[in-house]
């Protein structure tokens, strides 16, 4: 009897064919708790493939720092010859390009997490039902991690180029973590898709490699014409440049920009959030052998 | 127990209720093997979805079809189901709903308690990582805390048997260490409902001893098992109640002997012929002659009747009708019998020479026979290869003799039939 009692206890699952958009209350909750039971099992996730990474790699923690130098320099050198007019960074241009590139490509990192985490874990979502929550915070927390080796890296820049940095340093984490949650959003809501066509992730090098140059990375806010206003529709940008400004001068110069992006970001996380929920298990049904 | 029909009246559900661990009502699924179609399908369903709107999903879109059409079925805790069926049956399928990866087009399925789908040996396995470290990750994507991990980490090792290892990457281990630390994490997480998916022949016999004795005590503790397998032998052993799918359909259920009999005998009838017990063979030209040739082969009772099948436990002799064109001294007449349903194992192999017997033979129309006191094949159909030889020559083969054993008493659960005497003697002490 104890046993039939215990049995009771546990959660009853029910599957129908019913779209589950139409029991929202439901919805939220069960995506309450699978963000809950998803924790530890992120956790092990994610240290098994941070293991796995540098066991695999020769040079290691070193792919956190390479990127960024390898275009400051490229950068630098080319300013330097004139190749191309810069204008006036805040800082010394060869750690603005280093710093910012160092947030670009964390963002590219959240932002390919999902995409990535949904195709490599193919043959252990189409066997078994764990919460999918788990691989992309696995992903996320991995983007913080290999963001943490950075630090080591602009930490390192900061002291090298004498760069002043205020109290309001403190408060730059708050833009990154937006900035990380923006590029998630974009990932969560290419992912189910990404599992199905390859196209995707095609698509998504290609997007990215177009979309740094829309972001100043390498260059400055610009102000004016067509390039400009792309520049600053750009909700990658008030981010970025807040995160920038925060961790340096202080100085904010996008501070609308700052909360409408953030303000998107948020919301639009739990709308392709939900999205996400809705369509994995239909992604399963076809990618399943 | 079982419900072939979708549970109708309210009394049927709520009677033992809370012991009904799954329930499966009127489950249907489409599939689609373009897969292009598939895909476009998969993103068509998302977007209606995600609209809010409903699926039609009764009706087949172009190049789909029913995987699962109308299943209906109930498990209570600590009860084994079989699942048999044919390739593509849909049993895949119908696990793959159980336990929740993918949702039903028509119909519900209510499941309580955690599910541990066998389907999944080693999923979440990294091949850099060490045996310890894939325990651990393997157990959490099935569902297990750290801390429960902890305390049944030291069971999973011991099972395995992987203490050497434990620290080496699961690359580096044999197919059957790999398969064995699958096993060990599954199955300790101490499911209330155990998905098994041909799993169990992995791994050296000591092994799946091992594994069986686990099974049978999780059995004891409550957890309801599905066994899904080609092999009947092992569902007739664990399961009391088992279902057929054919087609997607769920064509019979109850009684797992019933269950499988009707499984095997649609097996023998999908094959090119019945097995009626006898084989004529064409006569052949003397040119085309080796020196003998079989033309006949057919079972006789003692009494010298006919046998269209042989009843297990009963005499029978199996007579090989030749042809010779020439004396042989030492022919070797060779049978080798395979059991046509299940894995088509091979069951015996029987030769006159290996008995010592050489067979005179001369000119003229000659029945071989070979004389079985007792027929000690279980029931079933079976699939002989007959051949006869003088030393490496070879004479002539039949390829397949289609037989078949009938039940003569109850031999369910039997390998083979014994046969025995039964007697009570008193003892003096």
């Amino acid at each position: 009897m104890n046993h039939s009692r215990s049995l009771k206890q546990k959660p009853l699952v029910i599957y129908t064919p019913e779209n589950r958009l139409r029991r929202p209350i439901a919805l939220l909750q069960q995506m309450w708790r699978d963000l809950l039971a998803s924790r530890e099992l992120a956790w092990q996730l994610m240290r098994r493939d941070i293991k796995a990474q540098y066991r695999q790699s020769f040079l290691g923690i070193a792919w956190a720092f390479l990127p960024p130098i390898a275009l400051a320099v490229g950068f630098t050198l080319a300013g330097e010859a004139n190749v191309f007019n810069v204008g006036k960074t805040d800082i010394p241009y060869t750690a603005y390009v280093m710093f910012s590139t160092s947030l670009w490509q964390t963002f590219v990192e959240a932002l390919n997490g999902p995409v990535q985490a949904v195709t490599v874990a193919k043959p252990m979502l189409t066997r078994v039902n764990f919460p999918r929550e788990a691989i992309v915070l696995s992903k996320l927390g991995e983007v913080f991690f290999n963001f943490a080796i950075k630090l080591i890296l602009i930490v390192a820049l900061f002291l090298w180029f004498q760069v002043p940095v205020g109290w309001t340093v403190l408060l730059a984490p708050v833009a990154l973590v937006h900035l990380i949650l923006l590029g998630t959003l974009f990932g969560i809501l290419l992912a189910p898709l990404g599992a199905l066509y390859q196209d995707v992730s095609k698509g998504l090098t290609m997007v990215t490699s177009l979309w740094l140059f829309l972001t100043p990375v390498v260059y400055p806010v610009p102000s004016e014409g067509t390039f400009g206003m792309l520049v600053k529709f750009n909700p990658v940008t008030p981010l970025l440049v807040t995160t920038r400004e925060l961790a340096t001068t202080g100085v904010l110069s996008e501070v609308t920009g700052f909360w409408i992006a953030s303000v998107f970001t948020l919301l639009g996380l739990l709308l392709t959030w939900i999205s996400f929920r809705l369509a994995m298990p239909f992604v399963i049904e076809r990618i399943s052998s | 127990m079982l419900t072939q029909q979708p549970i109708d009246s309210d009394n049927t559900v709520h009677s033992n209720n809370e012991d009904v661990v799954i329930s499966v009502e009127n489950v249907a699924k489409k599939f689609c093997r373009d897969l292009k179609h598939s895909l476009f399908y998969g993103v068509q369903d998302i977007v209606t979805e995600l609209t809010g709107g409903q699926r039609n999903g009764t009706v087949l879109r172009s190049k789909e079809f029913w995987a699962l059409k109308d299943v209906s079925f109930e498990l209570r805790r600590g009860e084994a189901l079989g699942l048999v069926g044919s390739n593509g049956a849909g049993k895949s399928t119908l696990l793959r709903i159980i336990s929740g990866l993918i949702h039903p087009d028509v119909g519900t399925v209510k499941v309580r308690g955690r599910v541990a789908p066998l389907i999944a040996l080693g999923a979440g396995f990294n091949p850099i990582l060490t045996g310890r470290e894939n325990i651990y990750a393997n157990m959490s994507v099935l569902g297990l805390s750290t801390r429960e991990i902890d305390e049944r980490f030291k069971d999973v090792v011991d099972f395995a048997e992987i203490w050497d290892a434990l620290e080496a990457p699961v690359q580096t281990y044999s197919s059957g260490m790999a398969a064995r630390l699958g096993f060990a994490c599954a199955v300790y997480i101490e499911p209330d409902i155990l998905l098994i998916d041909e799993v169990l022949a992995v791994g050296d016999v000591k092994f799946k001893m091992k594994c069986h004795r686990r099974l049978a005590q999780l059995r004891e503790q409550g957890t309801a098992f599905i066994l899904v397998s080609h092999n009947s032998h092992s569902v007739l052993n664990v399961c009391n109640t088992s279902i057929y799918l054919k087609k997607g359909q769920l064509i019979a259920g109850g009684a797992t002997e019933a269950v499988v009999r009707q499984y095997e005998e649609d097996l023998c009838l999908s094959g090119s012929e019945a097995a009626k017990g006898e084989l004529i063979l064409p006569e052949k030209p003397r040119s085309q002659s080796a020196g003998l040739d079989i033309r006949s082969l057919y079972f006789k009772d003692e009494q010298g009747n006919r046998l269209e099948t042989l009843i297990c436990g009963e005499p029978a002799n199996l007579h090989v009708e030749c042809k010779a064109y020439q004396d042989i001294s030492d022919a070797n007449l060779g049978i080798i019998i395979k059991a046509f349903s299940g894995e088509n194992d091979q069951v015996l192999y029987l030769t006159s020479a290996s008995d010592g017997e050489y067979l005179n033979i001369t000119p003229g129309t000659v029945t071989i026979q070979m004389q079985l006191p007792y027929c000690g094949l279980i029931p079933g159909v079976y699939s002989a290869r007959v051949y006869v030889r003088s030393g490496v020559k070879s004479f002539d083969i039949v390829e397949s003799f289609r037989f078949t054993v009938k039940a003569g008493q109850a031999m369910s659960r039997c390998q083979f039939y014994q046969p025995r005497t039964w007697k009570v003697t008193a003892t003096e002490c």
